[in-house]
C-alpha cells in the first residue's frame, strides 16, 4: 500500500513516536497545537493597533497568557517572557476575513430550496484544508465560513479561528453570535443557471417576496406554538418542530446575524425597508458593490458592508461596481471590510486594504481596519479580536514591513496566544519534507508498484492552477454544488 | 505616516486641467518637465525632462533644453514611467463574462489557427479605460478557444477601433498543449492525450504538405487554418505553446524541438520552477501568468507561485508577469503590477519586477521597439505616478498614449464615483 503514501492529501507518515512535527507539513493532523508561552513581548516594532492607540513606532507588544497585556513603549515583561526582536518591522491585529469558502467539506451551497437556514456550515468544517495554513501565512487568524449564494435564505455560517492543527470543534471562534447568509439578485433568482431552471424566485420581486414570506410563516410558527403552550391541553398535539422557522425566530429576536449577499442599490434598498418593517438590524452586506449608491442609507440602518475592494463586470449586476465603494461607505458612516471570497485573495487581504489608500485616499490606519477591527465589528466579534488592545485575543501578525506595502510579507501569525506560523520554521521545514518525500517517492519505485499513482496534477482543494473558480463561463448547474456563486 | 492627499478634490481640478490640455491632439512638441523619468532600460533620471514630438519620444535625459515652441508639461514631483504591457488578456474580447453575448473569447472547434483576436477587439469596451488608469496601456490579446486558438494581437489601449489599436499582429500563434495527467477518473484519458498530440503533429504535416505545394505551384484550395499556421513553420510567428503543468511543460519542449520550432513562448504558471535550467538553457522566454495564484498541489510550499518568478530569473529565463488572463482578470487588469509586485516581496530584484511588465514583456511580444521603456524613437506611452507604481498605495494620476492624454471622464467607474460622492448627504446622522 506504499502507493498510497503519495498521493496528495492523504497523510504522508504516520508521526513517528517522538518525533516532532516539520513546521509547514501540510497535513493538519500531523500538527500538535504550538505552545503558548507564559508571556511574549515584541519589542521595538511599528505597531498598527487599529484600535485608540493608532499606530505606534518603537513600541512594543506584551502578551500574558494568550491575551493582549498592553501596547506601549518600554513595557516592562516577565522576566520569562519570550522576546521578539520587532526592530524595522510592522505588527497588526490578526486579518480577519468575513467573507470566506476556504475551509468547508463539499457543498457550499444547498441549492435545493430557496430557503435553508437549518443547514450549518459548523457541520461540515475541514479542519484538514490547506487553506488554513496557507492563509495563516498571509497573517490571517479568524474566518467567517459562509455558505454560497444560491437561495434568497441560505444556511448558518460559522466564524473559526485558524487554529492549524485543530479539530472542527476546535476550530470554531466559541464567542461569536450566530449568524445566517441571505443572498440578493442574481443568483438566487438563477440567472446564470441556464434555462431549464424554474425555481421560485426568478425575479428580485420574487427574492423579496420569498424572504418576507418565511418571515411570516415563522411568526405563524410561534403563534401555533404559544396557542398551544396556553391552552395547557394535554390531549393537543404540539406544532410539528421546525428547525428552518426557528432560525428565522432567531433572526427576529435578534439572536443571529444576517449576512445578505448582495450587489445592486435597488435591492440592498429592498432588504433594509424589508428588515427594518420586522424590526431587524442587518450584520453585513456583503459584496454590496453598489453600496456607494446608498451609502447614507446603509449607514443609518446600521449595517456593515463587506466588500471586494475592486471586483466588477463579471456579471451584469456588476457592472456599476466602482474600487471607490469602500472608500464612499466608509466616508459616509458605513462600518466597511473587505473580504476575500476566494482563497487565494484571503492570502494578501492586507493588499486589499492598501486600495482604500489608492481609491479614495482613506487614511492607512483606517484602511487597515477594512481587513482587522471593521469585519470583528461585522461579525459582533470585537470585544475579542480585531484590534491590539488589552484584554483582547493575543491574535497578531508580525510582518517584514508596513501591512500595506506589496513587498512585506508575514513572518509570523499568532493565534490566542501561539505562534501558528513562522517563516523561518517553514523554511527550514522545507527541505525536511523534500527528503522525506524524496525517500517515499524512491520506496515506491523501489516496490515497482509505482504505476498510474501520479496525481500530482490534481489539487484535493479543488484549486488547481485556476485563479478564480468564478472565471466565466458560469458553471453549468450540475457543477454548482463546489463552485462558488458569486 | 504620511498621509495622501485625497483624491477627489486632486482629481477633480486635473480633470478640468486635462479638459483643456487633451485638445490639441498630438501633433506638435510637448516637452514633460520636472518629474523623476524612469526610462527602465537604465537608471531614473531626477528632474528628467521628455520630449515628444507627434507621439514619439525624441529625446529623454536630465537638463535637456526644451525645444523652442514646445508645449511643456510640468509634473513636479510625479514618477514618468512607461506604461505597463500586460502579456497575456482577454481584454477588449470579453465584457461581462456572464452575458454571453459579450464573450469573444472562446471558439468552438479544435483547430481556430484562421482566427484573429484583433478583429474582435472591442474599442469601446467600458473595462479599457479602467485597465488604462491603471497605467496598462498596451495589451496582448489572444482568443482561447480549441487547441490550434488562434493568432494573437497587441494592442494599444486608445484609438477610434482596432485598425489604429493595433501594435502588432498576428503577434503569435496559441496552442494549447495537450493534458498528460488526469485530473480525474477519465478513462478515456490517455487515449484522448494520444489523439490529441498526433492531431497536433497531423495538422502541421498538412501545413508542410500545403506549403510545399503551394511553393511547387501546385494548385490548391486555399486554406486559411493550414496558411496561418505557414509563418509558424518558418519561425517567422512565435508558438505560444500553453502549458502549465511540469511533464506537460517538459512535454511541450519535446514536442517543439521535434517539430523543430525554436520561436516558442511558453505561457505557465508556477510550474515553471520546475523546469528552470531547460527553460534557460533552450532559451524559451515565458509568460508567467499569474503570481497571485495557489500553489498547484496541496503538499507544495505555500508561496510556490510567488517564488516562481525568482527562480526562473535565478535561473536566466527570461519572462513576462501575466495575471492569469481570462474574463474576470480582464476587469482587474489594473492589478497586473501587483502580481510582479508579490514576486519581489519574495526576492525577485525590483528591477526584474518592474521590467517583467514593462520592457521585458514588450521584448518577448516583439513590440520592444515601439512600447515599454522610455527611448527615443518609442511611442510615448507612459503615465506618471505619485511614486513608485507597484506599491498599491501610489496613484497613477496621467496617462498618455502615443502621446495623446487620456481624460479620466472618458470612464465609466470614474464617472460614477463622481456622481455618487458628490450625492447631497443625508440629513439625518448615522446613529
Amino acid at each position: 500500500m506504499a502507493l498510497a503514501l503519495i498521493v496528495p492529501g492523504i497523510a504522508p507518515l504516520v508521526a513517528e513516536e517522538g518525533k516532532t512535527p516539520v513546521a509547514g507539513d501540510p497535513s493538519a493532523w500531523n500538527a500538535v497545537p504550538p505552545e503558548r508561552p507564559a508571556a511574549v513581548v515584541v519589542r521595538g516594532a511599528t505597531i498598527w493597533t487599529s484600535g485608540p492607540q493608532g499606530v505606534l513606532d518603537g513600541a512594543d507588544l506584551l502578551v500574558v497568557d494568550g491575551v493582549i497585556k498592553a501596547v506601549g513603549t518600554d513595557l516592562k515583561a516577565p522576566a520569562d517572557a519570550l522576546v521578539i526582536d520587532g526592530a524595522g518591522k510592522h505588527v497588526s491585529a490578526g486579518i480577519i476575513d468575513a467573507h470566506s469558502h476556504s475551509a468547508i467539506v463539499g457543498d457550499v451551497n444547498e441549492a435545493t430550496h430557496v430557503a435553508t437556514p437549518e443547514v450549518r456550515i459548523e457541520n461540515l468544517i475541514d479542519a484538514e484544508s490547506i487553506n488554513i495554513y496557507r492563509q495563516l501565512a498571509g497573517g490571517v487568524t479568524t474566518v467567517n465560513l459562509l455558505h454560497g449564494s444560491a437561495n434568497a435564505i441560505g444556511g448558518q455560517n460559522a466564524v473559526i479561528k485558524l487554529r492549524w492543527g485543530a479539530g472542527p470543534r476546535e476550530l470554531l471562534f466559541a464567542e461569536a453570535p450566530a449568524g445566517v447568509k441571505f443572498a440578493l439578485g442574481e443568483n438566487p433568482k438563477q440567472s446564470n443557471w441556464g434555462d431549464d431552471n424554474q425555481r421560485f424566485p426568478q425575479t428580485r420581486q420574487g427574492v423579496e417576496e420569498a424572504i418576507d414570506e418565511r418571515f411570516r410563516a415563522a411568526l405563524d410558527y410561534r403563534r401555533a406554538w404559544r396557542d398551544y403552550e396556553a391552552a395547557k391541553d394535554p390531549q393537543r398535539v404540539p406544532p410539528r418542530r421546525d428547525l428552518q422557522l426557528e432560525a428565522m425566530l432567531e433572526m427576529l429576536d435578534g439572536k443571529r446575524l444576517i449576512h445578505s449577499h448582495s450587489y445592486r442599490h435597488d435591492e440592498i434598498l429592498m432588504l433594509l425597508d424589508l428588515m427594518a418593517s420586522y424590526g431587524i438590524r442587518i450584520a453585513t452586506f456583503q459584496h454590496v458593490l453598489e453600496g456607494y449608491k446608498v451609502a447614507d442609507e446603509l449607514a443609518r440602518h446600521g449595517a456593515g458592508a463587506s466588500t471586494f475592494s475592486d471586483w466588477w463586470a463579471y456579471k451584469y449586476e456588476v457592472i456599476d461596481a466602482i474600487p471607490w465603494n469602500g472608500a464612499i461607505m466608509w466616508d459616509r458612516g458605513v462600518v466597511v471590510s473587505y473580504n476575500s471570497d476566494s482563497d487565494e485573495l484571503a492570502r494578501h487581504l492586507n493588499l486589499e486594504a492598501a486600495k482604500a489608500v489608492r481609491y479614495g485616499g482613506v487614511p492607512p490606519a483606517e484602511a487597515l481596519k477594512f481587513v482587522t477591527l471593521n469585519p470583528a465589528r461585522q461579525l459582533h466579534v470585537d470585544r475579542w479580536v480585531g484590534s491590539l488592545e488589552p484584554g483582547k485575543h493575543a491574535d497578531f501578525v508580525l510582518w517584514s514591513g508596513s501591512p500595506l506595502s506589496t513587498r512585506s510579507i508575514v513572518l509570523q501569525t499568532w493565534v490566542d496566544g501561539r505562534k501558528y506560523f513562522d517563516r523561518q520554521a517553514d523554511l527550514a521545514g522545507r527541505a525536511v519534507l523534500a527528503e522525506e518525500r524524496r525517500k517515499l517517492i524512491a520506496e515506491v519505485e523501489a516496490s515497482g508498484s509505482g504505476e498510474g499513482g501520479d496525481q500530482e496534477g490534481k489539487d484535493d482543494d479543488g484549486a488547481g492552477g485556476r485563479q478564480q473558480a468564478e472565471d466565466e463561463p458560469p458553471p453549468p448547474p450540475a457543477a454548482q454544488g463546489r463552485e462558488v456563486q458569486r | 505616516m504620511k498621509q495622501p492627499t485625497s483624491i477627489p478634490a486632486g482629481a477633480a481640478r486635473m480633470a478640468l486641467l486635462l479638459g483643456l490640455l487633451a485638445l490639441p491632439a498630438a501633433a506638435e512638441t510637448v516637452a514633460y518637465v520636472g518629474a523623476t523619468v524612469h526610462p527602465v532600460s537604465g537608471p531614473p533620471i531626477d528632474g528628467g525632462v521628455m520630449v515628444v514630438e507627434d507621439g514619439v519620444i525624441r529625446a529623454v535625459g536630465a537638463g535637456l533644453a526644451v525645444p523652442e515652441g514646445a508645449e511643456v508639461v510640468e509634473l513636479n514631483g510625479l514618477h514618468l514611467y512607461p506604461g505597463f504591457v500586460h502579456p497575456l488578456s482577454a481584454l477588449g474580447l470579453i465584457e461581462i463574462g456572464s452575458v454571453r453575448g459579450t464573450r469573444d473569447l472562446g471558439e468552438v472547434g479544435d483547430n481556430n489557427a484562421a482566427l484573429r483576436a484583433e478583429v474582435a477587439w472591442n474599442a469601446d469596451s467600458l473595462l479599457l479605460p479602467v485597465a488604462a488608469a491603471g497605467g496598462v496601456l498596451t495589451a496582448h490579446v489572444a482568443p482561447q478557444g480549441g487547441t490550434f486558438a488562434g493568432s494573437s494581437a497587441v494592442m494599444r489601449l486608445d484609438g477610434w477601433n482596432w485598425h489604429d489599436m493595433t501594435l502588432a499582429a498576428p503577434a503569435g500563434m496559441h496552442l494549447a498543449y495537450p493534458q498528460l495527467l488526469s485530473g480525474g477518473d477519465d478513462e478515456d484519458f490517455e487515449e484522448k492525450t494520444k489523439r490529441a498530440l498526433e492531431t497536433i503533429n497531423a495538422t502541421f504535416d498538412d501545413a508542410r504538405a500545403y506549403r510545399k505545394a503551394k511553393d511547387a505551384g501546385t494548385p490548391v484550395d486555399r486554406d486559411a487554418d493550414l496558411e496561418a499556421l505557414l509563418p509558424v513553420l518558418d519561425g517567422s510567428l512565435p508558438l505560444y505553446v500553453h502549458a502549465e503543468e511540469k511533464s506537460q511543460i517538459e512535454s511541450a519542449l519535446d514536442w517543439a524541438a521535434e517539430q523543430g520550432f525554436d520561436n516558442l513562448v511558453l505561457v505557465t504558471t508556477s510550474d515553471a520552477r520546475y523546469v528552470a535550467e531547460r527553460l534557460a538553457k533552450e532559451n524559451v522566454p515565458v509568460v508567467l501568468n499569474g503570481v497571485l495564484r495557489l500553489p498547484r498541489r496541496r503538499w507544495e510550499p505555500y508561496d510556490a507561485a510567488y517564488v516562481a518568478a525568482r527562480v526562473l530569473h535565478e535561473a536566466g529565463v527570461r519572462f513576462a508577469i501575466g495575471d492569469g488572463d481570462g474574463g474576470f482578470a480582464a476587469a482587474n487588469a489594473r492589478n497586473l503590477p501587483f502580481h510582479a509586485a508579490m514576486a519581489a516581496a519574495f526576492g525577485l530584484p525590483e528591477d526584474v519586477a518592474l521590467r517583467s511588465v514593462t520592457l521585458t514583456a514588450a521584448e518577448i511580444l516583439g513590440v520592444a521597439d515601439r512600447v515599454g521603456s522610455l527611448d527615443p524613437g518609442k511611442e510615448a506611452t507612459f503615465f506618471a505616478a505619485t511614486g513608485d507604481p507597484l506599491e498599491i498605495t501610489t496613484r497613477i494620476e496621467r496617462t498618455w498614449i502615443r502621446g495623446r492624454e487620456l481624460d479620466p471622464e472618458d470612464n465609466h467607474q470614474w464617472r460614477l464615483y463622481q456622481r455618487y460622492n458628490a450625492r447631497p448627504r443625508a440629513e439625518e446622522p448615522p446613529p
